[in-house]
């Protein structure tokens, strides 16, 4: 191969990849685990009802110490024609939050449902069947 | 020969019957309406499916359903492709200018999401919930501009008739992402569909054919299936992107 079709190979191979490089919406399945629930409990401290995901943060205790929990769901759209709207959950709720956990260990999950102390629950992913749910 | 005159006239308008059906002249089968995403347990657009090439990939990530990390759906990924999805950083998607990134046709119709088509004979639009997107299907014989026009998510689609199936042709699409794993398409990649109704309009079957030798080879294909539910609307989707970190 002479240097000038090496040059045009290279540039190519470089567009190629510039144009790769480009992220996309972050998928479920790479950034969360889909086979396994965990359940944590605490007070609503943020509500947000936007696409492209809801956004629930929740403080919890555990061992003496707060933890955050950053928790997601799936789309809005999606979640208001199973009639949920941007009220359905409020600043000071305690409730407990079923969902799918972060492959990064971190403390942020996948809503699978919200569980109110009253019994009543807010449905988002629901999981395929044979997934066991677990504490946290 | 005057037995023979309303045989010959009987054969002729057979013929421009055929004819006017072929190249989808008489009436085109309805694709108008909303559309909801068909979780199906078993495919019932089979047919449709058994007439992409034999050789294509059929990945099977469609509506709720993704690749992992890795998982390719068998397709057979160009070595500057490997590269590519090698230095992908997974982390990067989670920030807030990307948050509201959209993909485009490649992957943006097998979302879970609705959409609304409303059908001319020169034209047809499909109105997408997700992120907001916009389809539009030239029907009337135009072809696809030159090469350096302008590429978009939804790219440049011009189609025709084939008996009850909406044939689509599609380029000019940006870049974006192909699996939603990290594995991104090029400019090049070519895009045929094959829109079906169901006999007694309440299915609507796509299959997506794809070719771009820029990071794969051969041909790969996905099938969806929509349910018709007259009356609903798709929602605006207004992503926010906000939501990112």
């Amino acid at each position: 191969m002479n240097n000038v079709s090496r040059l045009v190979r290279g540039a190519l191979l470089a567009a190629l990849l510039a144009a790769g490089t480009a992220a996309a919406h972050h998928s479920f399945a790479v950034h969360f685990v889909g086979d396994k629930l965990i359940k944590v409990s605490g007070v609503v401290d943020e509500f947000s009802f936007h696409n492209p995901h809801g956004l629930l943060v929740l403080k919890v205790r555990k061992d003496g110490a707060e933890q955050v929990w950053r928790i997601e769901t799936n789309s809005p759209n999606i979640l208001r024609r199973r009639g949920w709207d941007e009220t359905s959950i409020k600043h000071g709720d305690q409730v407990t939050v079923e969902g799918y956990p972060a492959r990064d260990g971190s403390n942020s999950m996948r809503v699978y449902r919200v569980i109110y102390p009253d019994g009543h629950e807010l449905v988002g992913q629901r999981p395929d069947p044979g997934v066991v749910s677990g504490e946290d | 020969m005057q037995s023979r005159t309303p045989a010959r006239l009987v054969a002729a308008l057979a013929g421009v019957i055929f004819a006017a059906v072929s190249c989808g002249a008489l009436a085109a089968p309805s694709l108008e309406g909303f559309w909801a995403v068909k979780f199906e347990q078993k495919r019932t657009g089979q047919a449709l499916i058994d007439e992409l090439p034999k050789s294509a990939v059929l990945i099977n990530d469609t509506g709720a359903g993704e690749l992992a990390a890795g998982d390719f759906g068998g397709l057979k990924l160009k070595p500057a492709a490997i590269e590519q999805v090698r230095n992908y950083n997974y982390k990067d998607e989670l920030k807030r200018e990307n948050t509201c990134s959209a993909p485009s046709v490649a992957f943006f119709m097998q979302a879970p999401f609705p959409m609304e088509i409303y059908q001319g004979t020169e034209l047809i639009v499909f109105k997408m919930e997700y992120f907001d997107l916009v389809r539009v299907i030239f029907l009337d014989g135009r072809p696809h501009p030159p090469k350096s026009a302008p590429h978009t998510r939804s790219g440049h689609s011009v189609g025709h008739w084939e008996g009850d199936t909406l044939v689509v042709d599609t380029t000019h699409i940006s870049p974006g992402t192909f699996m939603n794993n990290g594995f991104n398409h090029s400019d090049a990649l070519h895009l045929v569909e094959r829109f079906r109704v169901s006999k007694d309009g309440n299915t609507l079957w796509l299959t997506q054919q794809y070719e771009d030798p820029q990071v794969f080879d051969g041909l790969a294909a996905r099938y969806m299936a929509w349910t018709h539910r007259p009356g609903e609307y798709v929602y605006p989707y207004d992503c926010d992107p906000s939501y990112g970190q």
